[in-house]
């Protein structure tokens, strides 16, 4: 394995784009090389060196047995691990937004917090928070008819708003609660939420959600049965009828109202 | 300037692949050039500039589009240079991307194919920033309740007189009927379902709104004739409706050496079936069809497999294809004339359906034996985006590749229409004729087209020889090299080397300004003071495309006086 270890220099006042942070870039490049590649700061084209101290083995290696570890904030930087289709990347801090985009295998692991947009458009690999992270994870990009498609997203805190939206595939598990409109346009990947869940499903057409906490229903869903899983009573519910979908919503407690 | 020893199709001047020389001087092709400039065309291709008759490039629902396919825009983004403005959109491009891409292709002009009066001022200003290419509008008026008044009240003078006016009022190229009644009859959630299905409210029939739109534009002697979108386009079993039409017309003359009507995106008014499930193509009624009445033009409308942006003023088409494809929806009603929508959709090789489309596209253009009767389109964006023209182009000139193509294609692709059977193979003689010479003699543009003396001074040359490639076997090559064009040159400037960008001209906005009797004239503007003073929602000082809108303009006059 070569490891890679990256640490900001200094904090970003601007955010910046780092989407060169990624085993298939760093794989092929000697650690020179590596810190001379560009990335911008807001309008400005810097190297990865002007913003961080880039220490590791030198010799290229295949993206396979390439570990990246990040260490310090790395709240401001955006777009880590895209497209990233193997090896490993480890955070210790945060990351901001974009983090995973469209990756399509390998793993990354974030200790602290993640940004909105996490595992944006995913087709594979596995990304895993001990944090919360923020709005859209797993989501299509605005106007995208299919968010992540593959894969698994696990979040051991909380999630923002419009998690999964136009989810096609793939899982995500939220320990904790999930905020408004989790897997809204669901159409065919599966959301496990621990906690609680506000008006999950919104205009799914397929695929599957699970609130284990309690959740504020949309009208538009018809209740079918109860049924048990993992010990733990469930009403199910078949919708979104507003858009004669055939998703299925899991709630083990429900808010009426 | 002297384009040197390139080898030379120019169809209009009797010229079928001669080497020699083409001297361009103060923007026209001249008999010789006493300036140095030379350009190295040995063992290449030159061609006139490309001439595109039907895209949707400009104005209200091509910006919608853009508005409803934030996802579109982020393929094909390409940062800006210290030459280029940024571009984005693959099948809505932003304005400049339109311009750089046209000219990358080889191409130097390009017609919007849809504009209302109402919103021709939009389309206009988006005109002004597409950059490189010339271009033009086609105004729509077969929803227009003036046209359809004057249809009912029999009066020929009078609509003459308020195509006039509108062309002007829009700035506009030619008249452009789309679903005739059928927008207007969507105002109230309707449709018209043949040639001879009234129109709510106006008791007029499709039928009399098209034979007397083209009454009208044969009296003013437009440069074009009407460009017809039929009914029911997009419709299982509407190549009846379309022959149906063509018959209903076959007794008018046109005014000037043109075709007297032109059946726009054929491919999608080609469609035989009860339903979806029995779909099949019709392409060779039609294309029998033309090959006996040379009167009638017809473009493609070729389908491209991936990401289209489906946009017409075919309104209730729009809402069919969104409940079909559960879909984004954009619709829209334009006042006292039309309506339109906008749905995005994915063509895919697999689908039935899109796989017999993409057949019947291509059938058309090879059974109707006529080059000069066929524009090779794609309706962009609708069928798909124009940069796929030198992957069509490779299709009409390669058997071998459209056999490839079908056996990735769903099996009814070869069951339901007749093109594994087809065997010809268009040659560049041709192909120059459905992309350059043309689609310039059906709109009506002496200058384009062409090389002869006299000619604006628009050529494109392309890195293949065409004495060595064999465009049947090497296709591949064939469609590489038509993607970049070694050279575009526009106006007698080399706007395009090497595929690049070099240089960015302001083209020129082509718009018919046709003469009226003034007591016709009167008559209309009486009209329609009551008409905005009742009904629109602006006010005519509002309305009406001002000068200061089309900098550059090439005005073609016409008319009846």
């Amino acid at each position: 394995m070569r490891q890679i270890v990256i640490k900001p220099r200094r904090g970003f006042r601007v955010p910046v784009e780092a989407e060169r942070i990624s085993p298939d870039v760093f794989a092929p490049l000697s650690i020179e090389e590596i810190r001379s590649l560009q990335v911008w700061e807001g309008n400005r084209k810097v190297t990865l060196s002007d913003l961080f101290e880039i220490s590791g083995e030198s010799e290229p290696a295949p993206p396979e047995e390439t570990v990246i570890s990040l260490s310090g904030d790395f709240s401001g930087v955006k777009r880590i691990g895209e497209n990233m289709t193997c090896g490993k990347i480890a955070v210790a801090g945060d990351v901001g937004m974009h983090a995973g985009n469209g990756m399509a295998g390998g793993e990354i692991l974030i200790e602290g917090n993640a940004g909105g947009w996490l595992g944006r458009e995913m087709r594979g690999g596995k990304i895993a928070v001990l944090g919360d992270a923020g709005d859209y994870v797993g989501a299509g990009y605005r106007g995208e008819s299919c968010g992540m498609r593959g894969g698994e997203i696990r979040i051991e805190g909380s999630a923002g708003d419009y998690l999964g939206e136009h989810l096609c595939g793939g899982t995500i598990t939220v320990v904790g609660d999930a905020g408004d409109f989790p897997g809204i346009a669901n159409r065919g990947g599966t959301i496990v939420i621990g906690g609680d869940a506000h008006l999950p499903g919104a205009e799914m057409a397929s695929g599957t959600i699970t609130v284990r906490g309690r959740a504020r229903v949309l009208p538009s869903f018809q209740r079918l049965e109860t049924v048990e899983i993992d010990g733990l009573r469930f009403d199910k519910f078949l919708g979104d009828l507003v858009d004669g979908g055939k998703g299925e919503l899991y709630a083990a407690s429900v808010e009426e109202g | 300037m002297i384009i040197e020893g390139g080898i030379v199709y120019d169809p209009k001047n009797g010229v079928l692949g001669e080497e020699m020389d083409v001297s361009i001087e103060d923007g026209r092709v001249v008999e010789e050039s006493r300036d140095g400039e030379k350009i190295d065309a040995r063992g290449m291709l030159v061609l006139p500039g490309g001439v595109d008759a039907h895209a949707h490039i400009a104005g209200g629902k091509v910006n919608t589009g853009r508005i409803m396919r934030p996802e579109d825009g982020r393929r094909g983004t390409e940062p800006r240079t210290k030459l280029l403005r940024p571009s984005t959109g693959y099948t809505v491009p932003n304005c400049y991307a339109i311009g750089y891409r046209y000219a990358r292709l080889g191409y130097t002009i390009a017609f919007e194919a849809a504009t209302p009066i109402l919103e021709a001022r939009h389309t206009h200003e988006e005109l002004e920033e597409i950059p490189i290419v010339d271009k033009g509008a086609l105004t729509l008026f077969g929803n227009n309740w003036e046209v359809l008044e004057c249809v009912r009240d029999g009066d020929l003078d009078k609509l003459a007189a308020f195509v006039a006016w509108g062309l002007r009022a829009s700035r506009g190229y030619g008249v452009k009927v789309v679903n005739p009644g059928g927008g207007e009859a969507w105002g109230f959630g309707g449709n018209v379902k043949g040639i001879d299905d009234p129109v709510p409210s106006f008791n007029v029939t499709p039928r009399e709104i098209i034979r007397y739109l083209m009454k009208a534009n044969e009296a003013l002697r437009l440069p074009h004739s009407v460009h017809l979108h039929t009914n029911n386009l997009g419709k299982p079993g509407n190549y009846e409706t379309t022959l149906a039409t063509l018959r209903a017309v076959e007794d008018i003359a046109a005014s000037r050496d043109r075709q007297v009507l032109h059946v726009t995106h054929m491919q999608f008014s080609a469609y035989g079936g009860t339903g979806w499930k029995d779909f099949e193509s019709k392409a060779s009624e039609i294309a029998d069809y033309f090959n006996k009445h040379d009167q009638f033009t017809m473009d493609m409308g070729q389908l491209i497999f991936g990401s289209a942006t489906t946009m017409t003023a075919d309104a209730p088409l729009e809402y069919a294809n969104a409940r079909l494809l559960k879909a984004k929806w954009s619709n829209h009603d334009i006042e006292l004339e039309e309506s339109s929508g906008v749905v995005p959709i994915v063509y895919g090789r697999k689908n039935p359906i899109n796989a017999i489309q993409w057949a019947i596209g291509l059938e058309l253009a090879l059974l109707t034996e006529d080059p000069w009767q066929m524009i090779m389109t794609t309706d962009h964006p609708n069928g798909g985006p124009f940069v796929n023209y030198p992957e069509v182009i490779a299709l009409l000139m390669s058997r071998p590749k459209r056999e490839e193509e079908l056996a990735t294609l769903h099996e009814l692709a070869s069951k339901r229409s007749s093109l594994p059977t087809i065997e010809r193979e268009m040659d560049w003689n041709e192909v120059a004729i459905v992309t350059r010479a043309g689609p310039a003699k059906i709109l009506g543009l002496p200058e384009k087209g062409h090389l002869g003396v006299g000619a604006d001074g628009d050529v494109s040359i392309y890195e293949i020889d065409p004495e060595k490639v064999d465009p049947s076997r090497d296709h591949k090559e064939v469609k590489a090299a038509l993607a970049r064009a070694k050279y575009t040159i526009k106006g007698g400037e080399v706007v395009v080397r090497d595929g690049e960008i070099v240089a960015v001209p302001q083209g020129r906005t082509y718009w018919v300004d046709a003469s009226v009797p003034e007591d016709q004239a009167a008559k209309v503007e009486a009209d329609l003071a009551s008409k905005f003073a009742k009904y629109y929602s602006i006010q005519m000082s509002n309305y009406m495309v001002q000068d200061a809108y089309v900098t550059r303009p090439r005005v073609i006059k016409a008319g009846v006086i």
